[in-house]
């Protein structure tokens, strides 16, 4: 099995699945699948798939609804990720300027 | 979203003595982290931030590329055993040294755990980093 962030990178990798991931965001309501197809130009088939790739990161939360499936979009994996990024850009960020201070400091070494 | 994080910094220093900084265990264990590291491929590298109330952290790898001036090492947090990859590359410029830092892999650590565990090691890492600076502080005060 995938691990959570592997399956994240993969579903936020292709632009499409970004770009309906945020249409899902903007709209802040739910989605039809025949609505997404209409707006993205692309086919039922294309957009399903899409749309199975970020159900299985968390990204996207289906509701059956008689004949039609509606898709609402969750970022809360995305924090997680966000988490990640951000404490190495922190990490690296204050130990290069350790580095820097070091080297200024160290003028004659 | 790349799996990568970058950094780039210029040091108004001459490239040698940037090498130097990132690639001798002496000057590692100055600025950076404790370091048992030696700047030659296939080296089992361990770096060992000083003991706090917290307990602290080894970081260890293999050193994959260390050719003046690009240096490559696998980067395992405790026993983790999910690598990482860090890569250092140096430019002479006219200002001094660009340096180009990446740390790529960070989507092979499993979501929660990981998580977690980093969330105690930049506990440990701040403290250990504030020892560090007074260290270094009493160094400039002391010379």
């Amino acid at each position: 099995m995938q691990d959570r962030i592997t399956q994240l990178f993969k579903a936020i990798a292709d632009p499409t699945r970004r770009d309906i991931f945020h249409a899902l965001v903007i709209a802040s309501t739910a989605l039809s699948i025949t609505q997404i197809a209409n707006q993205f130009e692309i086919s039922r088939q294309g957009v399903t798939k899409h749309i199975k790739t970020l159900e299985d990161a968390g990204l996207i939360k289906l509701d059956n609804k008689g004949r039609e499936r509606f898709c609402y979009a969750n970022a809360k994996p995305l924090k997680e990720l966000n988490k990640w990024m951000q404490f190495y850009e922190q990490f690296w960020g204050d130990s290069l300027d350790n580095l820097d201070t070091y080297l200024n400091t160290n003028k004659n070494a | 979203m790349k799996d990568t994080i970058s950094k780039e910094k210029i040091f108004n220093h001459p490239i040698e003595k940037v090498w130097d900084a990132i690639s001798k265990a002496e000057e590692i264990s100055s600025w950076f982290i404790q370091a048992d590291f030696k700047a030659e491929k296939g080296y089992q590298y361990t770096f060992t931030s000083e003991v706090n109330e917290k307990g602290c952290t080894t970081i260890s790898g293999t050193v994959k590329e260390a050719n003046p001036y690009v240096l490559v090492y696998t980067w395992i947090v405790a026993d983790t055993e999910i690598e990482t990859t860090v890569t250092w590359k140096l430019e002479a410029v006219s200002e001094g040294t660009k340096l180009h830092l990446e740390h790529s892999g960070i989507s092979n650590y499993a979501g929660d755990s990981a998580i977690a565990m980093f969330e105690s090691f930049n506990g440990g890492w701040n403290g250990c980093i504030n020892q560090l600076i007074d260290y270094l502080k009493q160094e400039v005060n002391a010379g």
